[in-house]
């Protein structure tokens, strides 16, 4: 991991050039589940927004706490009540996006990004910061799901948060709703966020 | 004390396991009521639709419910409302589907000879594939329709639904075969003990 501590270097690390969806390949398992709706996606990542950003925050504080030999087994814990709360928020104010997501908020606890950034930085900085670099990596997972989810629901729906916006001659491709597109979709924006790093210089 | 030591790592866990599993049941406490009141209102509207007893929005469709009485036919047990001096007559119905259990309300006329709608409570299907059980123009060709043979047929035309009321036949869901395959059971079967049930009566 980088020294970087500082608010600004982190986002710009956390959004873009270390990103974790497109950087490190974590988390792509729901990349997969729950970007065939816009509507869906959006609610699932602030969902893990939120999550992040609280357990970064907790394990910030409790860290010199925590025996070693049990650390990992007491991140899960925090990471999982943190989901919980958050599904049963869903449940209580939005139940119908709750029962669309269905066993996919649950599942951010297996979320890897979640217990990769409560490992590499919240361990070791102090609460706030450590709050904003998983509200920051959060965000990074949000803009690369709210991509594939763009060109999916477009393409598989022919609409936008719900509203028609292909003309109705337009054939819905029924791969853009199957899970398998993601894939796709998925390699396509690494493959041109890449690009782009490389004309810019940074190191790769 | 020693952060490392057996002891220490005991309590701690204990401890940080209490504190959390309280937040949780706290949560739990806080929100069950808007939950159990989520899933009333969910219930009273999918009866409702299944009846094609029209509302405009969830308080309108709770005043409605109270005019609904859980009845028995024939040990069969239905909802039953009484519109304009027309009877109508709903049922739950379960049965498995692709991946769970898809569960809902079928509306049907006292002579059994027409379904009045159809509505998905609960379903696991694929989303975007099955999972679009749940969308209006699949429920919507369960409107008025009538039966034949006591049974509706399953076909796969284009997959944009088949509104002849008189057709007996359900557009099924392009892509979707074993979910519409599993729809058709489903409501056939439960169709079966309706028309039983309420032939007795008829």
């Amino acid at each position: 991991m980088s020294s970087a501590a500082a608010p600004g270097p982190i986002l710009r690390e956390n959004l873009w050039t270390n990103n974790p969806i497109f950087m490190q390949v974590l988390g792509i398992c729901s990349a997969l589940a729950v970007t065939n709706l816009l509507v869906n996606t959006v609610i699932m990542t602030i969902a893990v927004v939120a999550v992040m950003g609280m357990t970064n925050l907790t394990v910030a504080i409790m860290k010199s706490l925590i025996p070693r030999k049990v650390r990992m087994m007491v991140q899960t814990l925090i990471i999982a009540s943190y989901v919980i709360v958050v599904d049963i928020i869903l449940r209580a104010y939005v139940p119908d996006i709750s029962r669309e997501l269905g066993p996919y908020v649950g599942l951010i606890i297996t979320n890897c990004i979640i217990m990769g950034r409560a490992e590499a930085f919240a361990q070791s900085n102090r609460p706030l910061i450590s709050m904003w670099d998983g509200m920051t990596s959060g965000m990074g997972y949000m803009g690369v799901l709210l991509s594939i989810a763009l060109i999916r629901e477009l393409l598989g729906f022919g609409s936008l948060f719900g509203y028609q916006v292909m003309p109705a001659a337009f054939e819905p491709w029924i791969i853009m709703v199957m899970p398998p597109s993601a894939f796709f979709v998925l390699g396509i924006i690494i493959w041109i966020g890449k690009a782009i790093m490389e004309r810019e210089g940074a190191p790769a | 004390m020693d952060k490392q030591s057996f002891a220490y790592t005991v309590i701690f866990t204990a401890v940080v396991t209490f504190a959390f599993v309280l937040l949780l049941a706290m949560a739990n406490e806080l929100t069950i009521e808007q939950i159990e009141f989520n899933q009333e209102v969910r219930l009273q509207r999918s009866v409702l639709q299944a009846m094609g007893v029209e509302f405009q929005d969830d308080e309108q469709a709770a005043e409605l419910f109270e005019r609904v009485e859980q009845i028995e036919v024939n040990g069969l047990g239905l909802y039953s409302y009484e519109r304009d001096g027309e009877q109508l007559y709903a049922k739950e119905y379960a049965g498995s589907g692709v991946w769970g259990t898809i569960r809902g309300h079928l509306g049907i006329t006292p002579d059994g000879t027409r379904t009045l709608g159809l509505t998905v409570l609960e379903h696991e299907e694929t989303p975007g594939l099955g999972g679009r059980i749940d969308e209006g123009w699949f429920q919507e060709q369960f409107r008025n329709k009538r039966l034949v043979d006591g049974r509706l047929e399953m076909t796969s035309r284009d997959g944009t639904g088949d509104f002849d009321e008189d057709s007996g036949e359900i557009d099924g869901i392009t892509g979707a075969t074993g979910t519409s395959d599993a729809m058709a059971r489903i409501i056939n079967d439960h169709l079966q003990q309706l028309t039983q049930a309420l032939g007795g009566a008829a």
